[in-house]
């Protein structure tokens, strides 16, 4: 008996010594351990024990047993306190000091802007539409009801391959192979992509650039619900306190025609030097589609009817993202791309 | 389009109306007023000039002027000679805001006091003449200038094409009346067609050869006419809108196209030889001397107006020098005609001449409107210029105008707009605008729009007649709702599904360009990259005349752009179509393949540019991982923009994909760029028709063994060649094998290379034994000995 109090005593000074997880890892193996601990030992000779005596021993070491088991663990918790504790000195650092560089690319600020675009007319069920760059006259013009000598055809001035073949001056022509494709309506699409036009370069305008139109076809649609839709886009993109107004213009293709204004973001519609004291901006331009153009697609307006708008995805980047120049999104200076 | 509210006040009441609620109307119905200009003379005095001396000491030709303002004299400079004594003149006093924004100052000029400004026409905005001061024509001197000219106020008014009757004052009026609701005053000016004898088309023989692209040509002729200059307030009116004045009869003219839209024109009688008309093509050779003093060559797909012998004018363009009234004219040929639209602008941009005339025509004038025209002009001129106006025109008319009937069903203003637009308002609406309505029995309209409004002829015009007038800011805003029997699924665009492999560029450090299709073909030429480029054939400069066969070129161009820009390390991609004409056809429409371009910059290098193509080939893989394709393989390949060593060809289920590798060092030398640089482009669309939905796999019951294995082979012999016959011998156990490193060096034999490989192995249905594994590893040697003559390192 006396071998197992003097044992725990000296265990338990041992324990209150330890300095380190190390220590108490060694006073474990000492006193505990399965082969040559101290406490283990004792136990060596008991099978040789009458049964009485066996289990007073068993008893006696087990009590043992326990006592330096909570003494470790009530000094390993001392210990990891005490290190915690000191871990606010030991182990600072300067938090100022400024990460390595990332080497971070960045998606383009148009890709970026194209779909933001696609997601608020998509969560409006409009589906994702494309078509080629390099198009016919037909579906570039006159299925647009927009024939050779038309007055308005001067708004379009294109490249040309052949008499026949141009790069596309909007794309317009996309909605025309939609609604053949579709046979059928309803018809909700909107079509990104690149356009041309033969204008020289400036900071309002490129001879390359891209636009979102979109078009439904569907029955008994109405000015209303195609105002519906670019307040909603335009909020969505913009901010609610947004306003859109139509105002009538025209394009050959729709009738009655509009162009979309926003508020000026800056002034809220009163008039700034922004806006030229207009307090709207000009967005793009829509309209009912004309039942020609129904026609040209395939499609009865007897029975459909639909409404399209445009606008140049530049135009809201730059509107957005307080751009001035739109030639800072094709000249790739990465001191501008970078930046969004 | 310039407008003069001042002038819009004679044909509408525009009384309580201010100028900025008048141009947010026009605005409203489709007539956007871009500026609003006004032009306040209030503070301007009229003064009478006493007496003018040359500046005696400046050296700058100035006079000194005793200017008599009422209630005083003041010594006023002014650097023109025409203000003579007896002068009535605008002067503006030291401290007064000239319209034009100038401030005026008191001033010592070399001795001389001077105490305001005299002001030219230009100063106060009523005109672009600067040569000299405004000579007034009466005033009280100390008086405002508003006393003599109103103050003024202009708009610059968008007209649409389709509304050529806005072009002048008498339709902006119309449009402002219906707006307003107001009355018009007076519309079309009471008719007058002369009284003198004889006859005018007796005097002037009319012909029209080509009466496809001249509907009607009216001639009258007016003699006795007094040439002079245009009293005041016509010349002012010009000059607001910009419009020289010149004399009475070219000034009426001019007045009469800015009012009614229609384009008049005066030939001196006297100079047409004989007085006779003919509307025909201009005849090979032909020139004609045009009235801006410039000689231009004609050509037979012009339209002239030519007495006997020569043209006198080009038709809708420009008038001749030659037929010009002048001071001497006394009898006169006013010619009020309708040319074909799409004729005249052809001609107009053929002599790249765009005139007040021509950008009226080339949107296509009723012909009715000619005859309004010219009565107008012919009874200003009786007026102003004196002569007797000969009875019975000359009027030649091959294709008159037909009226046109528009059925319409009232309901469609309802169904269009999504609005209710009570009946008698919408009819009142189009009763505003001119058009006669008729309804009938079965609760249908009969309308019938404006001679001048040509732009009407179906229904939906009329809807949106209608819907501009009621204002489309009173339509609600609505989403189309409807019950389906047919449902168009959401499917991501090809855009959104690029976005993954965007977003691993992104990480990798590239970022994302958009770079114009239109390049130089000479570049590509020089690239050996043109064999299917498509040139365009109006192309604005040399630098953009053909569409890119590549994304390559315009990538190495934004290095060299960032370069220049001081940047160094250049990681860039653009995901846009090439293009590609079909062979043989460069009129067919081209094949548009959406690729994926990517070029960094390498260093310097052979080492640097080899670490950056296998960094490149890991950027791809991964590309491909993230939009759920199978991975790609490389093979030796050989592209014009590569390096011959350094080419792969990326391959896809056996389909060529295209190219990456390090640039060829031409490119770069043709771009100037120093320094290595490493690219890829490939189709994109064959990876996204190969990505499939990943599907879940089992996770690993048992553990995988790994085992490293170092081939030693000849240089030539490629590690895709030794992984493929690792792979087949390996068997089902063998679970990957990856090559991680290669050495050239002291332990390995000359012309001899190591390639490390990592095979890791792995049952699915229990732990494998290391004597199974060497069993593999034994076979999989002896594939490589007898298939690679390799040898293995330890």
């Amino acid at each position: 008996m006396s071998d197992q109090s003097g044992l725990v005593k000296e265990a338990l000074g041992a324990i209150a010594k330890a300095r380190t997880e190390g220590e108490l890892e060694t006073i474990t193996l000492d006193y505990l351990g399965r082969k040559s601990g101290q406490i283990t030992k004792l136990l060596t000779g008991i099978g040789q024990l009458a049964p009485d005596q066996r289990a007073a021993l068993g008893q006696s070491a087990n009590e043992a047993k326990r006592a330096i088991e909570a003494a470790l663990a009530s000094r390993r918790e001392e210990l990891e306190g005490a290190r915690l504790a000191d871990i606010a000195e030991t182990e600072a650092i300067d938090v100022t000091f400024p990460g390595p560089p990332l080497g971070r690319g960045h998606i383009n600020v148009l890709t970026q802007m194209q779909r933001q675009i696609e997601t608020v007319l998509e969560s409006l069920g409009y589906r994702v539409e494309l078509g080629p760059e390099v198009e016919t006259e037909w579906y570039n013009f006159e299925a647009l009801n927009i024939s050779a000598g038309h007055p308005a055809r001067e708004n379009w001035d294109s490249f040309y391959f052949t008499p026949q073949l141009l790069l596309r001056a909007h794309t317009s022509p996309v909605q025309i192979r939609a609604m053949q494709r579709s046979k059928e309506p309803p018809i909700y699409i909107i079509t990104p992509g690149r356009c041309y036009r033969r204008d020289a370069p400036e900071a309002t305008r490129l001879p390359y650039f891209s636009q979102v139109e979109g078009l439904a076809v569907d029955r008994g649609l109405t000015v209303g619900d195609m105002k519906g839709t670019l307040l909603y886009m335009i909020q969505s993109l913009y901010g609610n306190e947004r306003k859109v107004r139509v105002r009538p213009s025209y394009f050959p293709f729709t009738e009655p025609s509009f162009e979309f204004d926003i508020t000026c973001g800056i002034c809220g519609g009163a008039g700034c030097k922004s806006c030229r004291h207009k307090g709207w901006l000009e967005v793009g331009g829509c309209g009912m589609v004309h039942p020609q153009v129904l026609r040209n697609g395939g499609i009865d307006p007897d029975q459909w009817n639909g409404y399209a708008w445009g606008f140049g995805i530049e135009r809201m980047a730059m509107l957005k993202h307080n751009v001035d120049d739109i030639r800072l999104f094709y000249e790739s200076d990465l001191r501008f791309l970078e930046q969004f | 389009m310039r407008i003069s509210y001042e002038w819009l006040s004679d044909f509408v009441d525009l009384k309580d109306v201010t100028p900025k609620e008048a141009a947010a109307v026009l605005t409203r119905l489709g007539l956007e007023v871009e500026n609003l200009t006004v032009v306040d003379l209030s503070e301007i005095i009229v003064g009478k000039v006493l007496e003018q001396i040359p500046h005696p000491k400046s050296r700058n030709p100035l006079w000194v002027h005793q200017v008599d303002l009422g209630d005083h004299v003041e010594q006023i400079i002014a650097g023109a000679p025409n203000a003579v004594p007896g002068s009535l003149v605008p002067v503006a006093m030291p401290g007064t805001a000239v319209p034009n924004g100038k401030i005026v100052r008191d001033m010592n000029i070399a001795g001389y006091q001077a105490r305001g400004m005299l002001c030219s026409a230009d100063e106060l905005l009523l005109g672009d003449d600067h040569s000299g001061i405004l000579i007034l024509d009466s005033g009280k001197p100390g008086d405002s200038l508003e006393t003599v000219i109103p103050s003024q106020v202009t708009m610059d008014i968008e007209v649409t094409s389709n509304r050529p009757d806005c072009m002048g004052h008498l339709g902006v009026a119309r449009e402002l009346a219906a707006g307003l609701d107001r009355p018009m005053k007076v519309d079309f000016m009471p008719g007058f067609t002369g009284t003198a004898n004889p006859p005018g088309r007796d005097l002037v023989k009319v012909s029209i050869d080509e009466p496809g692209l001249c509907a009607r040509y009216i001639g009258g002729v007016i003699k006795g006419v007094k040439i002079g200059a245009s009293p005041e307030w016509l010349q002012r009116r010009l000059r607001a809108c910009g419009v020289r004045p010149i004399n009475n009869i070219v000034d009426i003219t001019n007045y009469v196209l800015l009012e009614y839209a229609q384009p008049l024109h005066a030939f001196d009688l006297a100079k047409l030889d004989p007085p006779e008309i003919h509307v025909r093509h201009a005849h090979t050779g032909e020139k004609l001397l045009c009235l801006d003093g410039v000689e231009r060559q004609l050509t037979p797909e012009m339209l002239v107006i030519a007495d006997s012998h020569k043209p006198v004018a080009i038709a809708g363009v420009i008038g001749g020098e030659e037929t010009a009234v002048s001071d001497a004219t006394t009898g006169i040929l006013l010619e009020a005609a309708t040319f074909n639209g799409s004729s005249v602008r052809q001609t107009a941009r053929e002599l790249g001449l765009r005139t007040e005339a021509s950008s009226r025509f080339d949107k296509g004038l009723p012909a009715e409107l000619a005859l309004a025209g010219a009565r107008r002009a012919a009874s200003l001129i009786a007026e102003l210029a004196g002569g007797s106006v000969h009875r019975e025109w000359a009027d030649v008319y091959p294709l008159p105008q037909e009226p046109v009937r528009v059925r319409f069903r009232p309901g469609l203003i309802d169904e269009m707009l999504g609005l209710h637009v009570p009946l008698e308002e919408a009819e009142s609406i189009l009763k505003r605008l001119n058009f006669h309505v008729r309804p009938l029995e079965d609760g249908e309209w009969d309308v019938l729009p404006p001679v001048f409004r040509l732009d009407v002829t179906i229904p939906q015009d009329l809807v949106e007649e209608v819907g501009r007038v009621y204002g489309y800011d009173r339509v609600p805003s609505t989403l189309p709702g409807h019950r389906r029997d047919k449902w168009i699924p959401a499917v991501p665009s090809i855009g959104r599904r690029l976005d993954a492999a965007r977003e691993v560029l992104a990480g990798a450090g590239f970022t994302e360009t958009w770079n114009p299709a239109l390049v130089s073909g000479r570049l590509l030429e020089s690239l050996r990259v043109d064999a299917h480029a498509m040139r365009v054939s109006n192309a604005l400069s040399d630098d953009m005349d053909t569409l890119r066969t590549s994304l390559l070129p315009s990538l190495v161009g934004v290095v060299g752009l960032n370069r220049d820009r001081g940047r160094q390390e250049v990681c860039v991609y653009e995901i846009a179509s090439a293009f590609l004409a079909p062979v043989g056809d460069k009129s067919a429409q081209p094949h548009e393949p959406m690729r994926l371009g990517v070029l960094a910059t390498a260093g310097a290098s052979a080492d640097a540019a080899r670490t950056s193509f296998y960094a490149m080939k890991s950027v791809l893989d991964a590309a491909f991982a993230a939009l759920g394709a199978p991975p790609c393989t490389y093979q030796r390949g050989a592209q014009e923009l590569f390096h011959p060593g350094r080419c792969a060809a990326v391959v896809l289920d056996g389909r060529l994909l295209g190219y990456m590798g390090e640039l060829h060092p031409a490119v770069a030398s043709t771009f100037k760029i120093e320094g290595r640089l490493v690219a890829l482009e490939i189709d994109l669309e064959p990876v996204l028709a190969a990505s499939r939905t990943s599907r879940a796999q089992p996770l690993p019951r048992f553990p995988a063994v790994e085992r490293d294995l170092a081939v030693v082979v000849e240089d030539h012999v490629a590690a895709g060649a030794l992984l493929a016959t690792i792979k087949e011998v390996g068997g089902e156990y063998l679970e990957q094998a990856r090559a991680f490193d290669e050495y050239h060096g002291p332990q390995v034999p000359e012309g001899q290379k190591s390639i490390a490989f990592t095979l890791t192995f792995r049952s699915p249905e229990r732990t494998l034994t290391d004597a199974e594994v060497d069993r593999v590893m034994t076979e999989i040697k002896i594939g490589l000995q007898k298939r690679h003559k390799a040898r293995f390192r330890e």
